[in-house]
């Protein structure tokens, strides 16, 4: 059990990397090792691909888990799909993972789940930093929390989402914590001398 | 017609004081009179940290690898040691253990490799300064000393 | 002569919390109100917030596992088996037959206890003080069955990524079947004292009603959802961990009132009683390790896994870079989806009923703010 702070480029080749679809489809200047997904073809999947066309970039499965990448502008519309036409009525979850090295930032995922047909479905998305996808608001009132907890931790803001706050973090904290480039010891400092009354929160 | 007969004789509410009479028994109390009385913890208790001495010659079982250091989260356990020039092993020298910051996980315990770092039954790690918390070979070895109460 | 605004009607706003006795924790509600009237309510939270997901950017698979328990710490034996189950889809390992089976008489005593700290403590906001020296009472049973186990009463760390660590100890069938036969006579007491009790029925009847579409549009899971009428549970939907030997029903009601997750919660605990059974008298004999590398290092990957914790869908969202720290623990907490609800369910009621409300979420704050 080995402690060591393992710098991002020193990680091992995937032990099996099949020769399948690739997952950073944003033109990383060097991909890490990829995730070993293989194309998930469905009547669904294939739907999605006629009436989405160029926004839907891909179907995949991995470890048995179904999931679909598209373009940002194409998640809510797909999302709305799922809703409407395909019984995907649960939203589970909505984050956010940071790749600071690669140009498209921000993988935004999106988890949702379908009682009917007892299924679960991934959309993911890579956004830049600074681009503001559009809320989900408007198809789940659960988005409003989730969208707000990764605008807190990511600093991902939701375009046209009502109530766009930090919802863990004090008000006026700077900083988005879950960013790989907020360390772990760093913390607001003006905010807790000024609001603590202490010199430091550590 | 029941529905009104229960309500004029209030049922519901002697079902309910039954049940309150009935754990009135002096079987069923099942509050520990702590400190006068104390509870007996599991065998598998993780609590006070200590650091185990071979019995025949007093000397530590610690053979100062550092793996428990490594596999604590918290990174609490601080073992220093020196290299013997003449075994050519390593001597502990000093091991500190902060309990304050200890979640008693036991990843510790199971990181070691000669079972000399134990979490014992021992639960009663109070003490009055922060620096208190802070345990040094010492007290692993020997143990703290809490405060014998009387009741 | 009263001044103007005394025959002004505007709203009051009022601050519930953050440190209430009947919100659970440190959650601060600021209600708005015309009288008695809810007409609105904002929640306030993050009071508790630890950053549990980014303490697992830098902490290795394994040195993760004690904190999850910290979040929901009422059921922290559900949450450890969510997050090893995750990390195990991760690698590709399974959970050996006997190692499951500890797991799941563990996780179901563990809602048994997560349910009576919720009885208790929801019966004492509405003003029965008994049942919560009953609950606490029956709950230091499974508590004292978890210490034998593992060492610890609260904050676990019973599993390990790839089965367990710990071998039964002597005695475990047994004091998990004298659990199993003392318990189910319990719940009965407690509905004698609350089930047809009329100030309880009149308190909770036809308050905060959700139904299956509002549940279904909010996210809301577990009992809640259950209470509404959708016979849903991810044992059954999704099974993992050997649920699907197990012959256990979902209890459900329709209407989606705070009495109907009453009684729901009251029958999957007698539900979870017949799990256990079954689980201690088929105990598979056998390793309780799966093959773990000493090391864990899952390959480069993501993945999805959610379990059916005492308060709803618990769900982990784990991205590996391939080395032995995790790139992204996403934890997706029931409590936290749930208490969005929670305007919804309390508008136009009144006051009292906001207590009656947060109550029977059976929100913990801890899981809440992570
Ligand atoms: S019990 Fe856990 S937190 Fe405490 S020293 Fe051992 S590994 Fe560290
Ligand atoms: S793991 Fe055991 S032997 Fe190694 S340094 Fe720690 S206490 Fe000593």
């Amino acid at each position: 059990m080995a402690d060591e702070q393992k710098p991002e480029g020193s990680q091992q080749p995937p032990p099996a990397a099949k020769p399948a679809a690739p997952k950073p489809a944003a033109p990383a200047p060097k991909p890490p090792a990829t995730m070993a997904a293989t194309p998930w073809t469905s009547e669904m999947a294939r739907d999605l691909k006629e009436r989405f066309g160029e926004r839907v970039k891909e179907t995949s499965t991995y470890l048995g888990q179904n999931f679909i990448v598209t373009t940002p502008d194409g998640a809510i519309p797909v999302l709305e799909y799922l809703k409407l036409e395909a019984d995907f009525d649960y939203l589970v979850d909505i984050t956010a993972v940071d790749w600071p090295k690669r140009a498209d930032r921000f993988d935004l995922v999106w988890v949702v789940y379908s009682f009917a047909r007892n299924e679960r479905v991934r959309i993911k998305t890579c956004i830049f930093d600074g681009f503001k996808p559009p809320t989900a608001v408007g198809a789940h009132l659960t988005a409003n929390w989730l969208e707000r907890e990764v605008f807190d931790m990511f600093g991902i803001e939701f375009d046209g989402h009502p109530d766009m706050r930090r919802i863990l973090m004090p008000d006026e904290w700077s900083g988005h914590p879950l960013r790989k480039d907020y360390s772990i010891l760093q913390q607001d400092q003006r905010w807790v001398q000024e609001n603590l009354g202490i010199e430091s929160g550590q | 017609m029941v529905k009104l007969l229960r309500k004029i004789f209030l049922v519901d509410l002697f079902t309910g004081l039954m049940v309150t009479f009935r754990n009135q028994r002096p079987k069923y109390i099942y509050t520990e009179q702590y400190p006068g009385e104390r509870p007996k913890v599991a065998e598998r208790y993780r609590g006070a940290p200590r650091l185990n001495i071979n019995p025949e010659n007093g000397e530590t079982l610690c053979i100062s690898c550092n793996l428990c250091a490594l596999a604590c989260p918290e990174g609490l356990i601080v073992v220093t040691s020196e290299r013997n020039e003449q075994t050519k092993r390593k001597d502990l020298t000093t091991f500190t253990y902060d309990t304050s910051r200890c979640m008693f996980c036991g990843l510790c315990e199971d990181a070691c490799p000669v079972d000399a770092l134990e979490l014992t039954q021992d639960f009663e790690l109070a003490t009055y300064t922060r620096e208190g918390q802070i345990w040094d070979r010492q007290m692993l070895e020997e143990g703290p000393r809490p405060t014998p109460y009387k009741c | 002569m009263p001044d103007s605004t005394f025959l002004d009607s505007t709203e009051l706003v009022l601050n519930m919390g953050p440190q209430h006795p009947s919100t659970h924790g440190v959650l601060r509600v600021i209600l708005k109100l015309d009288g008695e009237k809810v007409m609105g309510t904002s929640c306030v939270i993050g009071y508790l917030h630890r950053g549990v997901e980014k303490i697992a950017e830098n902490r290795t698979w394994a040195q993760f596992n004690p904190y999850v328990d910290r979040m929901d710490y009422v059921a922290a034996v559900s949450n450890g088996l969510g997050y090893c189950l995750a990390v195990e889809k991760l690698l590709g390992v399974e959970a050996p037959p006997r190692a499951q089976a500890v797991r799941v008489i563990l996780t179901e005593l563990n809602r048994i206890a997560s349910h009576l700290v919720w009885l208790g403590t929801h019966a004492l906001d509405i003003g029965a003080i008994t049942p919560v020296f009953y609950c606490f009472r029956e709950r230091e049973e499974a508590l004292n069955i978890f210490e034998k186990y593992c060492g610890a009463r609260l904050t676990t760390h019973a599993f390990r990524i790839g089965g367990l660590l710990y071998e039964t100890y002597d005695g475990f069938e047994r004091e998990v079947k004298a659990f199993c036969k003392m318990f189910p006579p319990k719940v009965d007491e407690y509905e004698e004292l609350l089930t047809n009790n009329r100030i309880w029925a009149g308190r909770l009847k036809n308050v905060g009603v959700l139904t299956a579409d509002e549940c279904k549009e909010y996210g809301v899971t577990g009992p809640v959802l259950r209470a509404a009428g959708v016979k849903w549970d991810l044992r059954k939907a999704q099974p993992y961990s050997g649920y699907e030997k197990y012959d256990f029903e979902i209890p459900t009601r329709e209407n989606g009132d705070t009495y109907d997750r009453y009684i729901v919660r009251m029958r999957e605990m007698r539900q979870a009683v017949r799990i256990i059974e079954q689980a201690v008298e088929g105990m598979p004999e056998g390793p309780i390790m799966g093959k773990v590398p000493k090391v864990i290092k899952p390959p480069v990957g993501e993945a999805y896994v959610s379990i059916e914790a005492p308060k709803g869908e618990l769900g982990y969202y784990v991205v590996s870079d391939g080395s032995v720290q995790p790139y992204r623990v996403r934890v997706r907490p029931p409590s936290f989806v749930n208490l969005q609800a929670l305007d919804r369910m309390v508008r136009g009621g009144l006051v009292a009923d906001v207590v009656a409300v947060i109550g029977t979420l059976d929100i913990v704050l801890g899981e809440v703010d992570r």
